[in-house]
């Protein structure tokens, strides 16, 4: 009896009797026809769901024969896995639109009725296994379809509808043609028994047969350039229509294409490329667009030439078992979160990228968007990242490096235009808010909450155990309910969460990871303490920050590449989203983003290429890669060395460290950045000290390190910005810690990682220290400050200490990074670089002074007069991390020994103590000694300045009693020295500071945008020749293939 | 630690009054010289104690700040801690300071450290001139610290060492043994880089002395003035006990030590009566070219020719 009910022969049962029945009751009353709409479609859904599940726990698929006849002599239905769960992801996401659309759909007998029999041309498209048949689903999915978007009869709805017409029908009559030809030769129409007989389909007419198929089925899935129909009507269509078109008719139709794919085995290269062509292409594009359906339009193109890419590839290859999850997963994804995305695009109402500035501050809207756009650039947990990491991984293995090359380009360039898109929905402007109520965001909400619930699902299926992985999602959900709360209660909620999160996932790691779980985690939550001192809401921030460290946790305790990069992921994701809640974050967050990507691409890719030559995503077996060891090691490397703002990949780190809230910022550069250095060291320690991979790849290494070193050096002279200088100091320091591990040797790890938590501690000091300065001067232009060493006594001895701390003067921590490195690189034998090395520490004392110079010296300010120490709450850390400052200053052994322990297992080698004293090859280094000895020489002339102001007064004056060469300072503000501290030097070396970088950067982006220009000149907006390019794609499909048969 | 702290410290003490006492008399000695080829008759020997003395004696004081009042103590601290870490006679225990507790990384590096603790007072003062002097110090140094770099790691390497002790003995059995004849090209792009490290002219800019007042010391006096006063005494003389150790092989003796340290000394002096003031612009530029140049080739020139 319930299988009767749930039969899926109800779907269109229920369809087609509802169908008839609306014009009948929408005469009597319309509300009732809409609530019988709706239940239908729901009770559609709810076959599927129910026969999906059934099917999923191992029922056997449901064969449907239809006239009493068995195939191939009647038409025959086939409800399997695959089919059953396509037809539940497309009913529920028909329900869904139905929802969003229904006070439209509402209003016509007509609407309602050729909505509900669009969906079952859909489910008929993916159940048939008749050829003909398949053609009549077509024609009636069609046929609906462009009513469907020509009801509201505005002209460019009923023009982008006549084109869709036109160019479909020609794709149907390729179809029929084709269908009549392999009939003609194979004598059959059921889809089984063609490709049973398929050797019967031969010859010229054989060939033109399935050309003319293959045709029209890629024809209906818009590849370019042959798509400007297609594009028209993602534009125009009403959003929830556009919304069918592009996850429900696409679905039906690649699914179609998923059937009689065994008939194409040989034009599988031409399908990949298509899909290949059409990816690309539609990104490139993309990022011109401004409007918005248009921009879901060219997404939606792309994302179905990715999934026919996929298909033709993996089928190709002999990876059937594969394609459940990555076309499946791609579907699924590409389904919820494009949908959720036309519906909001429908709700919202702004054609413009550029108006949807009027979302900004909406936080569910804003929710929305972000988990559907994270979605579909396949960011974790949602299922397109599964889909494309599998994906990726099975490119590798058939030695498919160009494919994978293309898919990470499409989706970087994807990527870009979806986030420029939400970068404008963050950023309020003066157009006018958008005013929606809660009750229309309901679908697209459902599709976004749907994604999370498909990524937990497909996680599973593709072997993960999400539980710990998962933590910072669950964590940021969490946290995200607790949002209305004040915010300090939230903050320690955060703290709270993140230190119980963060001991459960890293609280017995060990060796060398332990020693990244005390910075990354523990320093961290340190770090996060700081939050507190600034009471307002900051919606969305502590959610993200609780991501943020507690993937940094899950990262550290990766086995799996795949738990590695989803980890990556993650971290990208809620730093990305973080930075854009700064105050003028969104635009370099936009940058940050795409370079965090780019290097995530590499890192993937890097991975993929592992896979391919071990079979094994373990971490620890990247080791055996044998020949592909250079390769891996490269791609890793550079992937890790972007994310740490490795030279000429740069530009993205100042900005984002500049324009993302202050305490943030503390955390990014003292925290997130040691993950990349913790991945290098990782990849450097399976693959990097291997002998076979010879030297060259680290000795560039080595050599990106220094330069970078020296140039973030550089560059940091020349700011006026307090926390740009600081942006540049970290990219500049970070060098320094690349440089040690490219050594590959014992005392370059031990030097590497020494200045891996000398950084964590200088930097989160230096950061927090300018966090209250900013706070309370309500400026980051260091010129404007001035003399506050008279207000912020604590945070200038901070300051100072730190810097000294980074600077390498003894006695200090930094010394000690600066003697190891200096020794670990002339037993390696790199002068060169050790050269460099000491101009760069030179450099560096420029900006370091200026910090103290034009922030806490000289002139104060007038306005600066009553301004009191910064906030207690963001002195304590800092003050926690002096006191480890001080104590490993003196006694450094307590974190050497530790650390060359937790190195040795990669790089063998051992410590040399004498006493207290560390020897290296070449000198010795006392550290106790030398503090004992500096604390003497100033204890010594300060006591005997003490005594000697005993017996003068020493009179303390005000701001302005200085020797002035014959004149009266006139203002504080003409008498500090600060704005352009170093024109001199900038006048003798700036040459060195030209931003190439930047400007080769914003060359590739001007490329890709005339690159996008020229492509869209195809786009004439004429069906005529929207029509002729149908043509001509079928005619080089035909000389493409010639001779394939 | 088998070190008697107290014979240590005695020892230091002592070595300190000599390099100190010795650096006022050459600066007077330096600056008769100077007056001499100028035809004047320049200050007596005494003019530098008598001028701190003086100074330490003023009755009255004033302070811009903690930082200010500190900012002597750690440049005094910078000089006589610099001096604690270099060895100063070769062979001798009692003149070989506390160079046991780091090498010439830890020299090199221990410099700036007076260099910076004056840098915060002299800005405290709020002077500007103060704060210019500096920037263009330290840009100079940025510079000169290439050639300096470079020249010490080609001796590093030519002598496998970071130990001045072991430097300096390397270099003992003649003068043919001194780097300066072993290594020409090193001492050439060191001693080009002394010059901008002790601040006679051409590269005297950023200290600007009679004419204006610019420069780090713009705004000190008093007690904190006598103290400065001894520490260019005697971080001069330091600077010149480190390179006689690098480069002319070190000293057995303290008469030996004053002949070598005045000769270094020389260098510099006769280049500056010889050239005028460089721009700052000027003088960064100019030890970025022959100077580095020079350092490059001797790091060559120690691979090629007296590393296996």
């Amino acid at each position: 009896m319930v299988a009767a009910v749930f039969h899926p022969l109800g779907i269109f049962i229920v369809a087609l009797g509802t169908a008839f029945l609306t014009p009948l009751l929408f005469r009597k009353r319309e509300g009732f026809a809409s609530l019988i709409f709706m239940l239908a479609l729901a009770a559609m859904a709810t076959i599927a769901a129910a026969g999906f599940l059934a099917l999923a726990n191992g029922a056997p698929t449901i064969e449907i024969e239809t006239a009493g006849i068995a195939p191939p002599f009647a038409i025959n239905l086939r409800f399997g896995l695959y089919e059953s769960f396509f037809v539940f992801a497309v009913n529920l996401a028909a329900l869904l639109a139905a929802w969003h659309y229904l006070p439209r759909l509402r209003k016509h007998a007509a609407t309602l009725l050729l909505f509900i029999i669009m969906v079952m041309g859909i489910d008929g498209m993916v159940m048939t296994r008749d050829l003909f048949n398949l053609f009549i689903f077509i024609e009636i999915t069609s046929i609906a379809t462009y009513t469907l978007i020509g009801f509201e009869r505005e002209a460019g709805m009923l023009s982008a509808g006549f084109k869709y017409i036109i160019a479909t029908s020609i794709a149907s009559a390729f179809f029929l043609l084709g269908t009549i030809f392999v009939y003609y030769q194979t004598g059959t129409l059921n889809i089984d028994d063609i490709i049973a007989h398929q050797s019967a389909i031969g010859g010229p007419i054989g060939f033109v047969a399935l050309l003319l198929l293959l045709t029209s089925l890629l024809i209906e899935l818009k590849p370019y350039p042959a798509n400007g129909w297609g594009l028209d009507v993602y534009e125009t269509a009403p959003s929830a229509i556009a919304s069918m078109i592009s996850v429900g008719v696409s679905a039906g139709v690649i699914f179609a294409l998923y059937k009689v794919q065994p008939l194409f085995g040989d034009f599988l290269t031409s399908i990949a490329v298509v899909g290949g062509i059409t990816f690309l292409a539609s990104n490139v594009i993309g990022l011109r667009q401004n409007n918005v359906k248009r921009l879901l339009g060219y997404s939606s193109i792309g994302q179905m030439g990715l999934m026919v890419l996929a298909m033709a590839l993996l089928q190709q290859h002999g990876q059937h078992t594969h394609l459940a999850l990555i076309v499946g997963g791609l579907f699924l994804n590409h389904l919820l979160a494009k949908a959720g995305l036309f519906w909001l695009a429908g709700v919202v109402q702004r054609d413009t990228v550029r108006g949807w500035a009027g979302v900004a501050g909406k936080p569910l809207l804003l929710l929305v968007l972000g988990v559907c756009l994270a979605a579909l650039i396949g960011l974790p947990p949602f299922p397109g990242f599964w889909a494309k990491w599998g994906l990726v991984m099975e490119l590798a293995v058939d030695n498919l490096y160009g494919w994978i090359a293309l898919v990470l380009v499409g989706s970087l360039l994807e990527a870009a235009y979806l986030f420029r898109w939400f970068g404008h929905a963050l950023r309020a402007d003066d157009s006018e808010p958008v005013n929606v109520g809660v009750a229309p965001l309901l679908p697209p909400a459902a599709a976004a909450a749907l994604l999370a619930v498909a990524g937990y699902f497909t996680a599973r299926s593709a072997g993960v155990v999400p539980g710990q992985l998962l933590l910072p999602v669950y964590a940021a959900g969490a946290l995200f309910l607790l949002d209305g709360l004040p915010g300090r209660l939230k903050s320690l909620a955060m703290l709270a969460v993140v230190a119980g999160g963060g001991f459960w996932v890293a609280g017995d790691l060990q060796g060398l990871n332990r020693i990244f779980a005390l910075i990354l985690v523990a320093g961290g939550l340190l770090m996060a303490v700081a939050t507190l001192y600034r009471g307002d809401a900051r919606k969305g921030f502590y959610p993200l920050l609780a991501a943020l460290l507690l993937s940094l946790a899950t990262l550290l305790t990766a086995h799996t590449s795949l738990e590695f990069f989803t980890s990556w992921e993650l971290m990208t994701l809620s730093s990305y989203l973080l930075v854009t809640l700064g105050r003028d974050g969104v635009k370099p967050a936009l940058s940050y983003l795409l370079f965090s990507l780019g290097s995530a691409f590499l890192i993937l890719a890097g991975f993929a290429v592992a896979f391919a030559a071990t079979g094994s995503i373990e971490l620890a077996a990247l080791g055996n890669a044998g020949d592909s060891v250079p390769l891996v090691f490269s791609l890793l490397a550079l992937g890790f060395v972007i994310k740490a703002g490795a030279f000429g990949f740069h530009i993205w780190l100042p900005g984002a460290y500049t324009e993302a809230d202050d305490d943030t910022t503390a955390i990014l550069s003292a925290v997130m950045s040691k993950a990349s250095i913790f991945g290098l060291v990782i990849v450097a320690g399976q693959l990097g000290v291997r002998a076979d991979i010879g030297l060259e790849p680290a000795y560039v290494l080595g050599w990106i390190g220094m330069l970078t070193a020296t140039f973030g050096a550089l560059m940091a002279v020349f700011q006026e910005d307090f926390k740009r200088l600081l942006a540049y100091s970290s990219m500049g320091q970070l060098g320094y810690i690349v440089a040690g591990i490219a050594l590959m040797s014992h005392l370059g790890w031990v030097a590497a990682l020494y200045m891996t938590v000398n950084h964590f501690l200088y930097k989160g000091v230096l950061f927090l220290a300018a966090a209250g300065v900013i706070y309370r001067t309500n400026t980051r232009l260091m010129y404007q400050m001035g003399g506050l060493i008279k207000n912020m006594p604590v945070t200038f001895v901070a300051v100072m200490m730190a810097i000294i701390a980074m600077s390498g003067v003894p006695p200090l921590t930094g010394f000690g990074g600066k003697w190891l490195l200096f020794n670990a690189m002339m037993d390696k034998g790199w002068y060169w670089l050790a050269a460099v090395g000491f101009f760069s520490s030179a450099v560096a004392f420029l900006y370091m002074f200026r910090i103290l110079q034009t922030v806490f010296l000289g002139q104060r300010k007038l306005a600066h007069k009553d301004l009191r120490e910064a906030p207690l709450i963001l002195l304590v850390p800092q003050v926690v991390m002096l006191v480890i400052i001080l104590v490993l200053s003196a006694y450094p052994k307590l974190l050497l020994d530790p650390l060359s322990a937790a190195v040795a297992p990669y790089v063998p080698g051992a410590l040399l103590w004498d006493g207290l004293a560390l020897q290296s090859h070449l000198g010795y280094w006392n550290a106790p000694m030398i503090m004992i000895i500096v604390g003497g020489v100033w204890a010594i002339p300060l006591i005997f300045l003490l005594l000697v102001s005993l017996t003068i007064k020493i009179q303390p004056v005000k701001q302005f009693n200085i020797v002035y060469a014959a004149e009266r300072p006139h203002r504080p503000e003409d008498t500090h020295y600060a704005y352009r501290f170093f024109a001199h030097y900038e006048r003798a070396i700036g040459v060195l500071v030209k931003p190439h970088a930047t400007a080769f950067w914003s060359a590739v982006s001007e490329w890709s945008h005339t690159l996008a220009a020229s492509l869209r000149i195809l786009y004439t907006g004429n069906g005529q020749t929207y029509v002729l390019f149908i043509l001509v794609y079928f005619v080089a499909l035909y000389f493409a293939n010639t001779g394939t048969v | 630690m088998d070190i008697d702290w107290f014979q240590k410290i005695g020892n230091f003490g002592l070595t300190l009054l000599i390099v100190t006492v010795y650096g006022l008399f050459m600066g007077a000695f330096i600056e008769r010289i100077i007056a001499k080829v100028q035809g004047r008759v320049g200050i007596p020997y005494t003019q530098p104690i008598i001028n701190i003395l003086q100074t330490l004696t003023r009755r009255t004081a004033i302070s811009h700040g903690i930082m200010f009042y500190l900012g002597p103590v750690f440049r005094i601290a910078g000089g006589v801690g610099t001096l604690a870490f270099v060895p100063v006679i070769f062979g001798s225990e009692t003149f070989s300071n506390f160079s046991g507790a780091g090498d010439l990384m830890l020299v090199i590096y221990f410099m700036f450290f007076g260099q910076l603790g004056m840098a915060l007072g002299a800005g405290e003062s709020g002077h500007p001139y103060a704060a210019i002097g500096i920037a263009r110090g330290l840009s100079q140094m940025t510079a000169y610290e290439v050639p300096f770099a470079l020249s010490v790691i080609a001796i590093v390497l030519q002598y496998d060492t970071l130990s001045i002790t072991e430097i300096v003995a390397a270099q003992q059995g003649g003068w043919q043994h001194w780097t300066l004849f072993t290594n020409p090209i090193a001492v050439a792009a060191a001693m080009l880089a002394f010059l901008g490290m002790t601040g006679y002219s051409p590269f005297d800019i950023f200290l600007a002395p009679q004419e204006i007042p610019i420069g780090p010391p713009t705004e000190f006096h008093s007690a904190y003035l006598s103290l400065l006063q001894t520490n260019r005494a005697l971080f001069g003389a330091t600077k010149l006990v480190l390179f006689m150790n690098l480069f002319f092989g070190g000293a057995t003796g303290w008469v030996e030590l004053a002949i070598k340290t005045w000769a270094i000394y020389m260098v510099a002096i006769a280049v500056g009566v010889a050239f005028p003031r460089f721009r700052i612009d000027q003088s960064i530029r100019f030890f970025f070219k022959i100077p580095t140049l020079i350092g490059i080739a001797s790091i060559v020139y120690v691979q090629m020719a007296l590393v296996r």
